[in-house]
């Protein structure tokens, strides 16, 4: 079976049945895609299936074959990173990092569908995904960062 | 692994290390890690360097190897304290380059292991990393400097005090176009002595990196997605593990067979032996089912319930082991009108997102293993005990943790790791599921608290009387004779000393023997003991008829604990507009703390939820850590215990039902999310010239200074976590 990840093709076998998150992880030593729970609830997995945020703990990897998987290792653009990238690390949000990946795949999927969000929208659409180290204050602050990025890349220090 | 040059050592006057051939021309040079850290730290360093037989561990007397200086001039400082969020490896990086009068662009972190360069026995934890690792690294560094200073000067011609330095170069003072930089003289300067009197230390006020908020080192990778942690470690030919885990709390295995475990495809090891199965596969979820197959017998105890639990944790005046005493309480409530309260808090989890893991390879004459783990040391130490090998040959690296919390002082994912790579004489990766953490570790212990008070006049307290119990926090990992001499569980209380300046004080511990494994969750008893304390403080100012906060500035102490109190507060006080009235619907709270010599202070703003609950909506905190390395990381670090503490103080309760725990998994024991993260204003003061912790003292207060806000909001008085208004 033919998987499209961060726009490279890799063939992993269709048997057994198996999620998206440990084909990445164990098979194909994507490791920047995170475990936490395995039942969907913490976030720690997400990858975007055609742009759409997904939890590849709770994604067989045959529902992404057809799909254009990206991850964290693909989020940025070789040298450039993403806004979301970008304004992570400028508000120095992780901590441990492990929730991380999540975090900012989910932001960058969110802001793509709504680019200049409201507090309320921020809340809803990042308040599902687990950081034990707490560091939510700067995570809704990046992502009012990140939006203002991506309308003015010019605003990226 | 790349392979190092071989070294040739010199120890030099005062026990420095220098090495010279390395990296063609480089110089290295360590110091022995002398016991410079304080008493806590030295407790835990017994308690994580112990297997439970030995005698007490102590700090390495070992050359350590700090710092590496290439050719080009750029410097490695190895740093054995490992990076779990907190933001260690920048601070101590920062403290080098500025003693080292290097640029921060010069200085790179290396990542300590089992075999050094530094030896740390004392694993990173209960927030004394830069603290206590502020002095030596800076004399080591400061060495450093004034050898290639020596170098310097001969090389220039003129004498070490003609010369100035910075980024990384000396300069002739007067003319600063002569100069050399430091990659330059590596080579002359190992050939050098040490100076023979201690080196002069860079004065506070010529500080250029220490106190600035240079970014985190270890950022860029974890944004990325390219930093490795132990659930990510990955090698040659490895394979994946799972461990037969007992059905019930306080199970042993009593038989273990591999059924039909061996056949089962991928299936590449089986593992059957007393106390010990687990099975080896070239998929987790293959080892998995392995474990599911074999035959496997259980002896279980009678099924333990939650009331079992809190009937063990009663504290009550009179029982338990004296922790403090001052005055005579007995005698001073005594026909006085005493105010007395109780406090309950629950058991919780550490929750730390990356669940146990390691990856280990036994190999005939070594192991390496990369490993999640706050102890190094006691994780090579357990490796080797596990495998009847010498701690010497177990090379152990650690990796970046996805959280910790307490909850990586052991060795569980290392020892298992290992005793499966022995079996399959492959390197096994062992991974714990999220269920396995839940219901296999350890948590958090319950607490039980009594409070008495009397007041004087001027909303002074005359006596007061705290009697605390709690399960272990770290006893379970000390020997026998330990316990015995330590008496009372010293991390359970944490937080639980009266440190206002009362006449008559008695404080007691009571340990509580539970039948679930408890132990260290970050602060140790600190958050449990403040709820207590801060809230009843809280409810005597009520009943003096004093401001809560001008209740607390009254009743600190007149010494510098007392100072640093009554400016944290104020910062606080200030900046929260306190005093003032609320917003329609929402009160305020205040609660402050002064632990592992770190003060804070923190109120909060709270509302109910129309749907019930309680809504957190600003916190102001002030934290005095005495000298911020890097004041961004004290705000990080103050936030992030703020938040994690409001998870405990509105969420979290982990129960057991029927022998286990009842929550598998984060359906059954959520955490905070965004949506109830409140907003944040953090002041960080400085008190003065030496760093004290910021990885927990932060979140002391949290809890009382919600309750407190509460209370007077509703007028109800809530005992117990997590708080609920219903």
């Amino acid at each position: 079976m033919k998987l499209t990840i961060n726009g490279i093709a890799h063939e992993v076998a269709e048997q057994p049945p198996r999620m998206l998150l440990w084909v990445l992880r164990d098979e194909l030593g994507l490791t920047g895609t995170k475990f936490g729970c395995g039942i969907g609830v913490c976030g720690a997995c997400t990858v975007h299936l055609d742009g759409m945020a997904a939890r590849s703990c709770q994604t067989l990897v045959g529902q992404a074959s057809e799909k254009a998987i990206t991850t964290i290792e693909g989020l940025a653009d070789g040298d450039s990173l993403h806004p979301v990238q970008q304004a992570f690390l400028e508000g120095q949000v992780p901590q441990c990092g492990w929730c991380m990946s999540g975090q900012m795949m989910t932001a960058a999927a969110f802001l793509a569908t709504n680019a200049n969000p409201s507090d309320a929208e921020i809340t809803e659409a990042m308040g599902y995904n687990y950081c034990r180290c707490a560091t939510y204050v700067r995570i809704r602050r990046a992502v009012v960062r990140a939006a203002a990025i991506a309308a003015s890349p010019k605003e990226a220090a | 692994m790349s392979e190092q040059p071989p070294r040739r050592w010199r120890v030099t006057r005062r026990g420095f290390l220098i090495g010279a051939g390395l990296l063609g021309g480089g110089l290295a040079l360590g110091a022995t890690l002398g016991v410079t850290v304080g008493l806590p730290a030295l407790h835990l360093a017994i308690a994580n360097g112990l297997d439970g037989a030995g005698p007490p561990a102590s700090f390495t007397t070992d050359p350590q190897l700090w710092f590496e200086l290439t050719p080009e001039g750029r410097v490695r400082v190895a740093v054995p304290k490992v990076e779990m969020g907190q933001g260690v490896h920048t601070a101590l990086a920062q403290i080098a380059a500025d003693e080292l009068e290097l640029s921060w662009e010069q200085i790179e972190v290396v990542q300590s292991g089992s075999l050094g360069p530094v030896i740390d026995e004392g694993g990173t934890s209960a927030s004394n990393s830069v603290s206590s690792l502020f002095t030596p690294l800076r004399e080591t560094a400061a060495t450093l400097r004034e050898l290639l200073r020596a170098e310097a000067a001969a090389r220039l011609g003129v004498a070490p005090t003609a010369l100035s330095v910075a980024a990384g170069a000396f300069f002739v003072t007067t003319d600063p176009s002569r100069s050399v930089g430091y990659g330059a003289l590596a080579e002359g300067a190992a050939a050098r002595e040490a100076p023979s009197a201690p080196p002069l230390l860079k004065p506070a006020s010529a500080w250029t990196i220490i106190g600035t908020s240079v970014p985190r080192v270890d950022l860029p990778a974890k944004i990325r997605g390219t930093a490795i942690y132990g659930y990510d470690a990955r090698t040659e030919g490895m394979l994946y593990g799972a461990i037969a885990r007992p059905p019930t709390l306080g199970a042993t295995l009593r038989s273990a067979a591999p059924g039909s475990a061996a056949s089962m495809p991928g299936v590449v090891a089986v593992v059957a032996e007393p106390e010990f199965a687990g099975a080896v596969a070239e998929s987790r979820s293959a080892a998995y089912a392995a474990v599911g197959a074999m035959e496997l017998e259980w002896a279980e105890q009678a099924p333990i319930q939650q009331e079992q639990i809190e009937a063990l944790v009663q504290a009550a005046p009179g029982r338990g082991v004296v922790i403090q005493r001052e005055g005579d309480v007995g005698a001073a409530l005594r026909g006085a009108t005493i105010i007395s309260a109780e406090y309950r808090t629950p058991m919780a989890a550490h929750a730390h997102l990356e669940p146990q893991a390691a990856l280990v390879d036994v190999r005939p004459d070594r192991v390496i293993a990369y490993v999640s783990t706050q102890s190094p040391m006691f994780a090579a130490q357990a490796i080797a005990s596990a495998l009847g090998r010498e701690p010497q040959t177990v090379e152990l690296h650690p990796t970046y943790l996805g959280g910790a919390f307490g909850r990586r002082i052991g060795a569980d994912a290392a020892v298992e790791a290992a005793r499966l790579s022995a079996a399959a004489r492959r390197p096994v990766h062992v991974g714990w599921t999220r269920s396995e953490e839940f219901r296999n570790g350890y948590v958090r212990p319950p607490t039980h608290h009594v409070l008495r008070a009397t007041l004087g006049p001027g909303g002074r307290i005359t006596a007061i009387e705290h009697s605390q119990a709690s399960g272990n926090v770290l006893l379970s990992v000390l020997p026998q004779l330990l316990r015995i001499a330590f008496g009372a569980d010293f991390g359970a209380w944490r937080g639980a000393r009266i440190s206002y300046a009362v006449p008559n004080i008695t404080t007691t511990a009571e340990l509580a023997d539970l039948p679930i494994a408890t132990g260290a969750w970050r602060g140790l008893g600190l958050m449990a003991n403040l709820f207590a304390v801060e809230s009843f403080i809280d409810e005597l100012a009520h009943a003096a008829g004093v401001d809560s906060v001008e209740f607390r500035v009254i009743n600190a102490g007149d010494d510098l604990r007392g100072q640093r109190m009554r400016a944290v507060l104020a910062s606080v006080a200030e900046r929260s507009g306190w005093g003032s009235a609320a917003p329609q619907g929402r009160a305020r709270g205040v609660a402050c703390s002064i632990d592992a010599n770190t003060a804070a202070a923190h109120v909060a703003e709270v509302s109910l939820k129309p749907e019930g609950g309680i809504r957190v909506h600003k916190i102001w905190a002030a934290v005095d850590p005495g000298l911020p390395i890097n004041p961004d990381g004290v705000v990080a670090q103050t936030e992030g215990n703020i938040t994690m503490g409001l998870s405990s103080v509105l969420f979290e309760r982990l129960t057991v039902r029927d022998g286990r725990v009842a929550a598998g998994n984060f359906d059954a024991y959520p955490l905070l999310t965004m949506r109830d993260a409140p907003e944040i204003d953090v002041a960080v003061l400085r008190s003065g010239d030496v760093p004290y912790g910021v990885g927990e003292p932060p979140m002391g207060p949290i809890a009382a200074a919600v309750a407190n806000a509460v209370f007077a909001l509703t007028g109800k008085r809530l005992r117990e976590l997590p708080l609920s208004v219903a």
